[in-house]
């Protein structure tokens, strides 16, 4: 009987702890709630709500003026006959590609030469990382200028150093053949964020790998190659993919310096988008347009996460 | 509760608390009435106004609204600039929130008609504030109307011109007072103007299709071609007429040497309108522009010695009797700015009111006058024309009376349409295939004509 009663109250005492610990688990989860609620509702308001009416008015003959009407997939049936849609797809392909191999080598590079320690390392990384904080279109009417086939500082260097007469130069920006390389280039100057990145990733490199490299007798770009690269490749892996996000997004950069010309060579994917929402006041097909491009985003990031899964060494893991 | 998690929880409500008294500071110091609606005066209605103008021509159209703010007491019309105000326009009315007026472009009347995000204007219930068409000059009508209603009043109209350099004219060995009248003529005239450096490079042309590129569907006009068929509802750029005019762009930049040609209109890109626009400056003695130019010219180099004239047009199409100002024959092209009433809007009837008073004569001429432009009404004053610090006035007014002269097309359509046809002049500029290329414009462009009636109908 005592002993019974000794189940029983151990039992409740029991119960007892198990319900004040889940009551602290519950106060424990809803300060984190309350936390993080900002970012949620930022979340649901900003994207979940507005992408879902997106999807939904893409089905859609929608104007911004009038109420939608539903087509069903009329719109993305006219956006794959649409070749001014396929143009601006390619242009952002390639400046994308570009671009994130040319960031990414570039601020590795640049960190690589920064980690060895030289003089004045400091001050070129606050030079490279400062382009970051300007503005995107005051950063383009700057560029404008430099590009600027008379005045531009790029074609004066040029006219000095060959001896080319005043009228003379590449026409970086009004010609169909430079004008994406101009852009791709253009994009390079704000690699501060990358270089910041794969730096903090450098210095994390045990100093024991590259010694015992060295005894093993492997040379500079040996150590490169088989020791650094591996050791912050899930740094470099973020820089690419976020790279590859943003750069098949571009929008500011094209629209401000070259309105997509000329003869289309610069038009980008978001352009399109753009102008047939705000310009065209065809908003169905914007949001058809936008979803495609969501959707391609996401397979890309897909693919470069599974790709990273065999070329990026975590070691942790 | 552990010791870490109180110690958060108090921190979160020490900073709500901050956020909601730091808000409740702010609403209290906050001033009731905006200064702008505070100054209006009690009992007045306010109509807001968007415009896309800023500079002298925003100072010219707010003059125009400080005289009717002064002429009554019941209505205050506050103007707001606003850039980009197409699309803006659009989001205020599908937003639900529009101001009372909006400033507008012709192209924009098909667009907002056709969606009904705007009120027509001759609407009986508007009473004596409705509009009547048959005060403007028969294109501006047009411009005005969609389907046979009035959609907007006109803030400005304006058609382009060939101005040319009567001082170099003179310097050349030409005759100043003898615009070219054909399309051979103006080669012949603009090549005795080229100049080339030593090393084959352009340093001057004498006419040149993209000094400023801003209209590349204009030039068919000058060969009898058109962009587009109302009745119809049919895409024109393939037609012969357009791959003529094309044709001829295309070889006029190959004789110039197409990497020449877009280096001269590039380095001219940012100086339009500046004391180094190619016209003013004196580098460039023929340029299609709008009369605004003359407002320029008065500000940067009031001694320059110019005049305009209507385009030249193919060499078959010129006949001697009846001049360039061919009244049966299109010389030029008419666009317009819009005044119109959107959707949804506060007030429509004080909007009404305020956009009726800026249809009256006077009004119009004297807001007309600091655009340097002509008239878009049907009578146009002796005094007007005596007054007008455009010396091309005359040519302009001549345009814009012309039953024959050309109005953009009436499509919700067009600007897609015309970024096809900016990106097909690029090419064609530097050596694509002239059919192909307008055929590939045609195809698209009649896809969405096509698509837009469909699903209109």
């Amino acid at each position: 009987m005592k002993q019974g009663r000794l189940q029983v109250g151990k039992r409740a005492g029991k119960t007892a702890g198990s319900t004040a610990r889940n009551v602290a688990t519950a106060r424990a989860a809803a300060g984190g709630m309350l936390w993080i609620s900002p970012w949620l509702a930022g979340l649901l308001l900003l994207f979940v709500i507005p992408a879902g009416y997106a999807l939904w008015f893409s089905l859609c003959d929608y104007s911004l003026l009038s109420r939608p009407v539903y087509v069903g997939l009329e719109n993305y049936r006219e956006l794959l006959g649409d070749e001014r849609v396929w143009r601006s797809g390619i242009n952002s392909a390639v400046y994308a590609v570009a671009s994130v191999i040319g960031a990414t080598g570039l601020s590795l590079a640049i960190a690589v030469l920064l980690d060895m320690g030289l003089k004045g390392s400091g001050v070129v990384r606050a030079i490279v990382f400062a382009p970051t904080l300007v503005p995107v279109v005051s950063a383009c009417v700057v560029w404008g200028w430099l590009f600027n086939q008379q005045f531009g500082l790029i074609n004066t260097v040029i006219r000095l150093v060959t001896g080319m007469s005043p009228l003379e130069g590449p026409d970086w920006i009004g010609s169909a053949r430079l004008a994406m390389p101009s852009l791709i280039v253009m994009s390079l100057w704000t690699i501060g964020s990358s270089l910041m990145i794969a730096s903090a990733a450098l210095r994390d490199v045990p100093r024991s790998l590259y010694e015992a490299a060295s005894i093993d007798g492997m040379g500079a770009l040996r150590r490169l190659w088989h020791v650094t690269i591996p050791m912050i490749s899930p740094a470099l892996l973020f820089n690419a993919l976020m790279s590859v996000v943003w750069s098949l997004q571009v929008f500011a950069q094209p629209q401000i310096m070259t309105k997509g010309g000329p003869g289309d060579s610069t038009i980008t994917y978001s352009m399109s988008v753009y102008a047939a929402g705000f310009v065209y006041g065809r908003m169905g097909y914007a949001c058809a347009l936008a979803w495609v491009q969501a959707l391609v985003i996401f397979a890309v990031a897909g693919c470069v996460l599974l790709a990273a899964r065999r070329f990026v060494y975590y070691r942790a893991a | 509760m552990s010791d870490v998690d109180g110690h958060f929880l108090r921190l979160a409500r020490r900073t709500a608390l901050g956020v909601i008294g730091v808000g409740a500071l702010g609403y209290g110091l906050w001033p009731r009435k905006p200064r702008s609606v505070a100054e209006i005066g009690v009992g007045r209605t306010v109509v807001d106004y968007w415009e896309k103008w800023t500079g002298p021509e925003g100072e010219a159209m707010q003059r125009v609204v400080d005289v009717f703010n002064g002429s009554q007491g019941r209505i205050f019309v506050r103007r707001i600039p606003v850039s980009d105000i197409t699309s803006k326009a659009k989001v205020a009315i599908g937003g639900g929130d529009p101001p009372d007026v909006l400033g507008l472009y012709s192209y924009s009347v098909p667009q907002f008609a056709y969606a009904k995000a705007a009120m027509a204007l001759d609407d009986a219930a508007l009473g004596e504030h409705a509009l009547d068409a048959s005060v403007y000059a028969p294109a501006v009508a047009k411009l005005l109307t969609f389907e046979g209603r009035l959609w907007g009043g006109v803030s400005s109209t304006y058609s382009l011109a060939l101005y040319r350099n009567r001082a170099m004219f003179k310097e050349a060995g030409l005759d100043p007072d003898r615009p070219p009248r054909t399309v051979s003529e103006l080669d012949a005239m603009s090549q005795r103007f080229e100049k080339r450096a030593a090393n084959g490079g352009l340093e001057r042309v004498g006419f040149l299709h993209t000094l400023p590129a801003w209209w590349p569907y204009f030039w068919p006009i000058m060969f009898g071609g058109s962009l587009f068929d109302e009745a119809s509802k049919k895409v024109l750029i393939a037609s012969p007429e357009c791959v003529k005019t094309y044709a001829w762009v295309q070889r006029t930049m190959a004789r110039l040497g197409p990497d020449a040609a877009a280096q001269i209109s590039g380095n001219f890109s940012r100086f339009f309108h500046s004391a180094k626009d190619p016209f003013i400056s004196g580098a460039v003695p023929m340029i299609v522009q709008g009369p605004w130019i003359a407002n320029f010219i008065r500000i940067h180099r009031p001694e320059l010695d110019y005049d305009a004239s209507p385009v030249p047009v193919d060499d078959g199409m010129y006949d001697e009797p009846n001049g360039l100002l061919n009244a049966a024959r299109p010389t030029g092209m008419l666009e317009a700015d819009v005044l119109m009433i959107p959707r949804g809007c506060k007030h429509p009837l004080e909007a009404a009111e305020f956009i009726k008073f800026t249809q009256r004569q006077e009004v119009q001429e004297a807001f007309c006058r600091e655009h340097a432009k002509a008239s878009p009404l049907a009578k146009v004053s002796g005094e007007f024309l005596r007054t007008h610090p455009n010396r091309a006035i005359g040519t302009h007014v001549a345009i814009t009376q012309s039953g024959a002269v050309q109005v953009l097309p009436q499509t919700p359509v067009w600007q897609a349409y015309a970024d096809l046809i900016t990106s097909a002049f690029d090419k064609i500029c530097n050596g694509a295939a002239v059919s192909e290329t307008l055929g590939a414009v045609g195809q698209r462009a009649q896809q969405m004509v096509d698509i837009a009636e469909t699903r209109r109908a």
